[in-house]
């Protein structure tokens, strides 16, 4: 078998494909770092892209300090999955905005809920960042006091905290 | 050169959107629960340049027989990675040609038929000993230079 002419033209077309590979990575604006958050015991999980929506500053990471906020009443709940997994349950009382819909539902959420009122997003746990994006839409829009809680719907449900269908 | 062309033409629109969106390939090699953490973010960088490179070699018949390796043996480890998953019962969005938005646009079993019959048509032509049409490098077969 000719071993040296096949590890040659190997080394040549995966030289260029490796090459390529990082420098169009440095400069896209859809880049990722090169080692992501992969550690769901660390926060949500995410391959850390130049425009990455998730952002420590904003996250509530335990389901008490949660439930605590819930149960005093002042902020709202939004439910950043898709609405057929909002209707199948759903922390009580939650609004829901599913992420990719986002445009066909913030208006009548901006009539309903004022600027000033504290939002706390949530989606099905750690491996999903859909509700670090709605923060950031919602921040956006204008809204001052945006949370996320990454703990999600799952654990929520788990710890038994009211939920309705 | 019919098959080269069909590899390499669908690994090249196999690899646009993985281009596109890395962070999203990411998420969906993770999603698969056998990669290491390490190599997650490196794999979704290299990969779809691997994949658009040797596709692109395999039309213009750049050192084919080495394009086919390389993409011979990205099918033997889709295979081996949906196997698995087949068997352990884990669903999961494969990202093989468009990100699914929740969950799974082909059954696990079809996409293991599909890599299978590709994975055979490659191995016919890197076995192929005879010249190559339309090739730019000409370089045989994986048993002999031509």
């Amino acid at each position: 078998m000719p071993y040296k002419d096949i590890a040659k033209e190997l080394i040549i077309l995966m030289g260029f494909a490796v090459i390529a590979a990082f420098t169009i990575n440095y400069f896209s604006p859809n880049g990722i770092a090169l080692f992501g958050q992969w550690d769901t015991s660390q926060g949500v999980i995410t391959a850390k892209p130049k425009n990455d929506p998730v952002a420590d500053s904003f996250e509530i990471k335990d389901a008490n300090t949660a439930k605590e906020i819930y149960d005093s009443g002042k902020a709202v709940f939004v439910d950043a999955r898709s609405y057929e997994a909002f209707i199948d349950g759903h922390i009580k009382n939650a609004v829901s905005i599913p992420t990719n819909q986002f445009f066909e539902f913030i208006d009548s959420f901006k009539t309903k809920y004022p600027l000033t009122i504290p939002v706390i997003t949530y989606c099905s746990g750690r491996e999903c960042n859909d509700s670090h994006e709605l923060a950031q839409y919602l921040i956006g829009e204008g809204y001052a006091n945006v949370k996320v809680f990454i703990d999600g719907y799952q654990q929520w449900e788990r710890k038994g905290y009211p939920v309705e269908q | 050169m019919f098959i080269r062309w069909l590899i390499g033409i669908t690994f090249i629109y196999a690899s646009y959107h993985k281009i596109v969106e890395p962070a999203h390939f990411a998420k969906i090699i993770y999603g698969y629960y056998l990669f290491p953490e390490c190599i997650i973010n490196l794999t979704a960088i290299i990969l779809p340049y691997l994949e658009l490179l040797s596709g692109v070699a395999l039309i213009l018949g750049i050192y084919p027989r080495s394009a086919l390796l390389i993409l011979e043996s990205m099918l033997f480890i889709f295979i081996v990675a949906l196997s698995i998953n087949l068997i352990r019962g884990h669903n999961f969005d494969c990202g093989c040609f468009s990100f699914g938005e929740r969950g799974y646009g082909y059954s696990v079993l079809g996409l293991l038929v599909r890599d299978v019959i590709y994975f055979i048509l490659g191995l016919q032509s890197l076995f192929f000993n005879k010249h190559r049409k339309w090739c730019i490098l000409q370089s045989g077969c994986i048993l002999k230079n031509i």
